[in-house]
């Protein structure tokens, strides 16, 4: 015997109602307004259980008997009941929610950790080459708008950067014959700061701003960078950043899907975190290109590490007197706090890598095995 | 008068949170619309007045479709606003101008898909009506805060004509300055009771109509009180940190560091130091903000539900109050991070006992007599896109 309320089709009033069991088949509802139905126990609708809500029972005539009873509900239809109690059971036992804890942490953490640089990474490059070009088209005219402005390095200087470029560091690229690279000479910054910067844009278009032409002392320092950005293209990091950063939005939607604002500030500073991560992935990647590359064709990639310490130098000089004490210099030393927000691999790190790579070139050896830090 | 309660626990409500997410995450997100329902489910079926509940009717099946195209929407949003800036602002203005209609039909379909006692709520509220109040007025707030500033760069070099500016600029100036504020103010507030009014007035329980009759400048009064709230915990809380901050590392300390910020090993010395006094600043801000907030919402709160009604004669209150509602949100904050998220459903099931717990409904004349109207089926499709882009309706206890 159940005890529970009846109430009528779409109607507030409630009634003291009771069910009870005539056999194996047959169920009949007192009601206390004198009123009982009689029917079988499969004409029956049986909601499904969720932690100890009330119960619902709808009838045949749409009329709904609501109980508190959920566990006599669940033993008098255990044969009407099967997905539900599937569910149910894992919410129940404490062993079940155990194991679904275990694994949402560790799969979360697979997830963000390998399965979205690995997924994003296979879709990239099995669409065509294409959908680079699509996606860089317009960019460099946008670039040109908002940031850019015209070179004022002389066309000899361009004509020698690029014939050198042309026959003598794109044949080291075999991996991806269908990439046509071209270089772009930029002025980037304002009267006070020139800023020294190369990127690439997934195209092939590789920019080079005045101060970076500038800084570089020696071929070999250029030549480090070029193939670093020609690294990124073969890698297709711009690709691959446009989908993680769909999938990492995509979950952190559906994570703060039932959240307040607050939670939504900390699941914010998670994707942060995520996708700087994935960046530095990014740039570490194009860091072992280059190093390798730079072995094959003989050039010292302790170049890179010389050309990288020159502009960390002069940003941090030029910076100086537009600091007012409000910004933190993010300094060079390992375990930093800080580097998780970085887009960047920890600098110190880089040229540490770098340097190992040049001890393989005096050695003169074309190869060498490295252990990355991740 | 009597409080409603809610009868769930955070243990209980754990176990269906992490179920939930596991089953999420092993259907690749399929699941979602399910999960969703047993959230739902779980909130509304916990709350009870008068040993009767309130429940959420919609199934997963029905939201499945909704769920769909909001999520292929939400991820050519994604991709475009990623490889075309220009693309993402355009996507971000179509969604302005649907904003009231993702409003409408959410409200539409949750209130038809909510019941207390086996009664369903029902939302008859016109979509020309969410265009005024969440798009027209909101533009409208805009153009009042931005017309000062632009107005004045605009218009008194203007006058000045290359000369001097002539001297009843000086007096007119500050009075159009003072008089744009009270109308910035009095957007705001007319803003949120338009929004409410509209919320409540379209609202349907049965046969039953909600009512309510708000002033704008009761609101006028709660945002000029925040406002005064906020000065002076700001006000003090500075003050605070200036103190900390001179007797713990003292002036000297600031100024090397400033002095020396080209080198690394003098940064790395002294920024142990500073590190404490930037995340106690940064810490303090939000709990400040959390107590303004909770302040703001509760005083609106008990102004909105003294003045509402049921068929002119249920009555309705909340006792909330904002020192408990901001202690239960901090507290729930810190939680929340120092268990990297795992107490969120202990925190959201303390949250929920607090509101409804602190609402309050006149049960004298019954609900008896309330019957579930015909309405034709919402479809969730709104709904869901509201969901996807986490447009906030503001609905709830």
């Amino acid at each position: 015997m159940i005890e529970g309320k009846w109430y009528a089709e779409g109607s507030a009033a409630s009634y003291a109602a009771r069910l009870l069991l005539i056999d194996d088949t047959k169920y009949k509802l007192q009601i206390a307004n004198g009123e009982f139905y009689e029917g079988t126990l499969n004409s029956l609708e049986i909601g499904n259980r969720l932690g100890n809500i009330e119960r619902k029972i709808i009838l045949e005539d749409g009329s709904l008997f609501t109980t508190s009873n959920n566990d006599e509900v669940d033993k008098v239809f255990k044969k009407q009941l099967k997905t539900n109690s599937f569910i149910h059971t894992l919410e129940s036992k404490y062993r079940w929610v155990l194991i679904a804890l275990i694994i949402t942490i560790l799969t979360s953490f697979a997830f963000f950790k390998w399965g979205v640089p690995w997924t994003s990474k296979k879709i990239a490059h099995a669409l065509p080459e294409k959908t680079n070009q699509l996606i860089a088209v317009n960019t460099l005219d946008f670039l040109d708008k908002v940031m850019f402005d015209k070179t004022t390095v002389n066309a000899a200087k361009m004509k020698e950067i690029r014939q050198h470029f042309h026959s003598k560091i794109v044949p080291l690229s075999t991996e991806n014959k269908e990439i046509v690279y071209k270089l772009h000479f930029r002025l980037w910054g304002d009267e006070n700061l020139s800023i020294p910067n190369a990127l690439a844009l997934p195209s092939g278009d590789i920019i080079l701003t005045d101060k970076f032409v500038e800084l570089c002392k020696t071929q070999e320092e250029m030549d480090a960078v070029l193939l670093h950005e020609m690294g990124h293209v073969v890698h297709r990091h711009t690709l691959e950043m446009v989908i993680e950063g769909t999938f990492v939005s995509v979950a952190v939607m559906m994570l703060s899907g039932d959240s307040n604002g607050l939670a939504d500030m900390g699941v914010g500073l998670g994707s942060l975190l995520v996708s700087s991560s994935y960046s530095r992935g990014h740039e570490s990647e194009a860091d072992m290109y280059a190093f390798k590359h730079m072995l094959m064709a003989h050039i010292d990639p302790k170049s890179f590490s010389q050309i990288m310490n020159r502009m960390t130098q002069y940003m941090e000089k030029e910076m100086e007197p537009h600091k007012k004490g409000k910004e933190m210099k993010l300094d060079t030393s390992k375990d930093n706090v800080l580097d998780y927000l970085s887009s960047h691999p920890n600098t110190q790190e880089r040229i540490d890598i770098a340097n190992q790579f040049s001890e393989c070139y005096n050695k003169g050896l074309t190869s060498c095995d490295i252990k990355t830090i991740d | 008068m009597k409080a409603l309660s809610f009868e769930g626990s955070g243990s209980e409500y754990f176990k269906i949170w992490i179920v939930n997410i596991l089953l999420v995450i092993i259907t690749a997100g399929l699941y979602y619309p399910w999960a969703k329902v047993r959230n739902h489910r779980y909130f509304y079926g916990n709350t009870t007045l008068e040993g009767r509940n309130f429940e959420y009717h919609a199934t997963g099946k029905q939201l499945f479709l909704g769920f769909l195209i909001a999520m292929i929407l939400f991820i050519v949003y994604v991709v475009i606003s990623e490889t075309s800036p220009v693309g993402g602002l355009i996507i971000i203005g179509i969604l302005f101008v649907a904003i009231p209609w993702l409003i409408w039909r959410s409200l539409k379909f949750s209130m038809r898909m909510t019941s207390y006692s086996n009664v369903r709520f029902g939302f008859d509220g016109k979509l020309g009506q969410s265009y005024i109040n969440f798009l027209l007025l909101p533009i409208l707030f805009l153009i009042s805060i931005y017309a000062v500033p632009i107005g004045a760069s605009v218009l008194i070099p203007l006058l000045a004509g290359g000369g001097d500016i002539p001297s009843w600029v000086s007096i007119v100036a500050p009075s159009v300055a003072i008089l744009a504020i009270v109308l910035a103010f009095f957007m705001y507030a007319l803003i949120k009771k338009r929004n409410s009014s509209y919320i409540i007035n379209g609202s349907r329980y049965g046969q039953g109509v909600f009512e309510t009759t708000l002033e704008t400048k009761i609101f006028m009064k709660i945002l000029f009180k925040t406002i005064l709230l906020s000065l002076l915990v700001f006000g003090v809380f500075f003050l605070l940190v200036g103190a900390i901050v001179y007797s713990t590392i003292g002036l000297e300390a600031i100024m090397e560091l400033k002095n020396n910020m080209n080198d690394p090993q003098s940064v790395q010395q002294n920024i142990g130091a500073v590190m404490p006094i930037i995340i106690f600043v940064y810490g303090g801000m939000i709990l400040a903000g959390m107590l303004i907030i909770a302040y703001s919402m509760t005083r609106q709160r008990t102004y909105i539900y003294e003045n509402t009604t049921l068929d002119q004669k249920i009555k309705f209150a909340s006792t909330l109050k904002a020192k408990p509602l901001a202690w239960v949100m901090i507290s729930n904050f810190i939680a929340v991070i120092l268990t990297l998220g795992l107490a969120f459903p202990w925190a959201k099931v303390r949250m929920a006992r607090l509101i409804v717990e602190n609402t309050l409904v006149d049960t004298e004349h019954g609900f008896d007599a309330y019957m579930t109207q015909k309405q034709k089926e919402e479809s969730s499709l709104g709904e869901q896109i509201g969901d996807a882009f986490d447009v906030d309706v503001g609905l709830g206890f």
